[in-house]
């Protein structure tokens, strides 16, 4: 091999690229010869120069928060879409039916959005955010337990950036429900949940009275989110619920 | 639906730093890359069902690059160079005989790199940064393998060239 040859392979051999057979024809030429060597150094040199400059970037908070809207969004109408096929619906109706399950409809979770909203705007102008101030899970779930005949999940957000400030007892539609209020910076995030005795609340989210609401469902509980923060900020507090598993997932 | 949800959020969500870093390599800024990277998870979800391989990583930087060059090609008529952007408006003016720093270094990179088409750009970003083999760019990028390595070869050796270049610039003190 010459030195022209060599030059033809030196990026695939410094990629760690060649097969055994070529590596070894470039490995007896290096050794003979000074020259590509010393090429073969300078290559090595400006690698690691470049690896260690080269522009890294990081993706700003605000990004992550944008596309877990929109994926959410989607999968929110394919879901409608699917609920609207009439004979889909149909069966859904006639299955649930049968198991003596009541499944609500987008329009009540609406009107139960609507009243979590007023409870919401409630307790802040009377200055009544709980019952109980406490973000120990020690404390809030045996009041809870005292107080409705269940213990809601009690997800400690403050990593994250929502720190728990205590519970309250509400009514939504003539119905218990666990209130748990949330901080993040000088707002309040509160969340409304019940078992899910009665059926399941339907997935959506709502803008009503100045407030983005989310609602949904699980085998464990039925959830309603009301806050003023920005859209962004509301969907990492749903993500950061999520993200903890006891509040199941949205 | 939900399973897909999970499978995005734990498969694709955790490369969203790389799928950025890419987009920023590829389109310069910040602005451009989040509207790239949007697209591209977009895109992701909607095909999520196709996707049959193992490296989830690969196949969403694939679908970035893709977007990447649908995004130059309708926003940069004339030029597909773009302008790092700490790289920008900065005139690196030293006296010839001087060493550079460490610093003004890095500058001169980004800003050859800036310089680079966005082949070059692509190319580099995908093996020196990402790591992938030849085999995955011939794949991703639908090159014959003698195309990989003239195209790697000859990115590589122009990124030295507009170094160079810059450092000229930089001792003559132009402007660009």
């Amino acid at each position: 091999m010459n030195c022209e040859e060599f030059d033809h392979f030196l990026d695939p051999y410094l990629d760690r690229e060649l097969d055994p057979g070529k590596l070894s024809q470039l490995e007896q030429h290096l050794s003979d010869c000074p020259v590509c060597r010393s090429l073969v150094q300078e290559c090595l040199d400006f690698r690691s120069f470049f690896r260690s400059n080269a522009p890294v970037y990081t993706a700003p908070p605000r990004l992550r928060a944008n596309v877990l809207a929109t994926v959410r969004r989607e999968r929110l109408k394919s879901e409608l879409a699917i609920s609207r096929r009439p004979r889909i619906y149909a069966a859904a109706v006639l299955f649930f039916g049968l198991a003596a399950l009541t499944i609500f409809l987008p329009g009540n979770a609406k009107e139960l959005s609507g009243q979590a909203v007023a409870r919401y705007t409630q307790s802040l102008t009377t200055n009544h955010l709980v019952d109980i101030a406490s973000s120990d899970q020690q404390v809030l779930g045996p009041w809870f337990a005292t107080k409705l005949n269940f213990t809601p999940p009690l997800a400690d957000l403050r990593a994250p950036g929502y720190p728990l400030l205590g519970g309250r007892a509400d009514v939504l539609q003539n119905r218990p429900v666990a209130t748990l209020v949330y901080q993040h910076r000088n707002s309040i995030v509160t969340l409304f949940c019940w078992p899910p005795n009665n059926g399941l609340l339907a997935k959506g989210n709502h803008f009503i009275k100045g407030c983005d609401v989310y609602t949904w469902g699980n085998a464990a509980c039925n959830y309603i989110v009301v806050s003023k923060l920005d859209k962004h900020e509301t969907d990492a507090f749903v993500d950061s619920l999520r993200a903890r598993g006891e509040s199941g997932s949205y | 639906m939900r399973q897909n949800q999970l499978l995005f959020e734990e498969l694709l969500l955790p490369h969203l730093d790389g799928a950025y870093n890419l987009a920023r390599w590829l389109v310069g800024t910040d602005q451009d890359a989040q509207a790239v990277v949007r697209e591209a998870y977009n895109q992701a979800w909607a095909e999520l069902g196709e996707f049959r391989g193992t490296d989830a990583r690969a196949w969403l930087l694939t679908i970035v690059r893709n977007r990447a060059g649908t995004w130059m090609r309708a926003h940069s008529k004339h030029s597909r160079t773009i302008q790092f952007e700490e790289a920008s408006n900065v005139v690196l003016s030293r006296k010839p005989s001087l060493k550079p720093s460490p610093e003004e270094r890095k500058r001169e990179l980004h800003q050859a790199l800036s310089r680079l088409p966005f082949e070059f750009r692509e190319i580099l970003a995908l093996r020196d940064i990402e790591g992938w083999s030849y085999g995955q760019l011939a794949s991703a990028l639908s090159l014959p393998s003698d195309t990989v390595i003239s195209r790697l070869s000859e990115a590589r050796l122009r990124l030295r060239q507009e170094m160079t270049e810059v450092q000229r610039r930089g001792s003559e003190g132009v402007r660009e």
